[in-house]
């Protein structure tokens, strides 16, 4: 069984783990157009290589980032969502001006 | 006559094994199967139903300040237990997230006390007694039983009395947590409740091959008190 290691629960087997896609900071929602707001939720860039991913340990629900490279398909690192996040994202909404 | 008195998710397994029921508080909990040889089995290897017991939770990123100021004490990382001074066990499930655990004998007055109150900021509470089965698995084979259904090395060397791993059990997720009953081990098995009788029966099948079996919680009483 190959192995992933949660940064919260340590080493796991992998079918304890839910992929949760590719990381991308999300736009400012207020500023952002259709267009982009479309390319942030439904699509990715699918890179050959190294790229972030999010990660669910299923057994504790703990969501948390992976670097993995694509094409040899080695896990580089896994670390926890604050190293990113040091606060909950907020939604600000702007008042409608009409 | 219907009884109001809080009957487990596994009660029709435990009728059909001939046990006899005893009541803590507002459940019934299985006494005893009727065999003499109840304390041995649970010294060796053996299955006890504890869903009915008090349980509770707390999640979110002001949780465990608030449970302190209410007098709880905080198991000082993520994925350990620590005993209260009311017998009732506090698991850290991770930075922000607590479950507590009643003991049997006394049943806790916190956990009640808790689920009454008002919580504070960025608090939320987490009920864990409909949520989740609860069974315990004892005696010195345990760990090599759990070998057969469960990822994670529970040998007692390997995983320290009071750890916690949330990990997966003959493929149900679950939090297993050694609380060892005096110098017996023991690991509580907490899974999602719909899979009660899925896991019930797994780890009666898990058994088999060490002689096995369940007993009621007369035989971890006199567990503990021997201490």
């Amino acid at each position: 069984m190959k192995l992933l290691t949660c940064p919260l629960n340590g080493p796991r087997n992998i079918s304890e783990f839910t992929y949760g896609g590719e990381f991308h900071l999300m736009p400012d929602q207020n500023k952002t157009d259709a267009r982009q707001w479309a390319e942030y939720v439904f699509f990715h860039d699918n890179a050959a290589g190294v790229v972030t991913e999010w990660w669910c340990h299923t057994a504790s629900t703990f969501w948390f980032l992976a670097e993995r490279n694509t094409i040899t398909d080695q896990v580089i690192r896994t670390f926890e969502a604050s190293e990113v996040f040091s606060q909950r994202k907020a939604f600000s909404v702007i008042e409608d001006q009409a | 006559m219907t009884t109001l008195l809080r009957r487990s998710q596994l009660s029709r397994r435990h009728i059909a094994l001939g046990a006899e029921f005893e009541q803590i508080g507002d459940t019934l909990l299985v006494s005893n199967y009727g065999s003499s040889e109840e304390i041995a089995q649970a010294k060796s290897l053996a299955l006890i139903d504890l869903s009915t017991l008090p349980r509770t939770g707390f999640k979110g990123a002001g949780a465990t300040t608030w449970a302190t100021s209410q007098g709880v004490k905080i198991p000082e990382r993520p994925n350990l237990a620590l005993l209260q001074k009311d017998q009732s066990l506090v698991v850290r499930l991770s930075y922000h997230e607590l479950l507590i655990l009643s003991n049997i004998d006394p049943l806790s007055t916190q956990i009640e006390r808790l689920d009454s109150m008002a919580v504070g900021p960025q608090t939320y509470t987490l009920p864990r007694a409909d949520s989740h089965c609860w069974l315990a698995v004892t005696g010195s084979q345990a760990a090599e039983m759990f070998s057969k259904v469960c990822g994670v090395d529970l040998r007692p060397h390997k995983f320290a009395n009071n750890a916690v791993a949330q990990t997966s059990v003959a493929k149900a997720s679950a939090i297993v947590v050694r609380h060892d009953l005096g110098t017996t081990h023991c690991f509580y098995v907490l899974t999602d409740v719909s899979a009660a009788e899925f896991l019930w029966d797994c780890l009666i099948d898990a058994m088999l091959e060490y002689d096995g079996g369940p007993v009621g919680v007369a035989s971890m009483r006199e567990l503990a008190a021997e201490g």
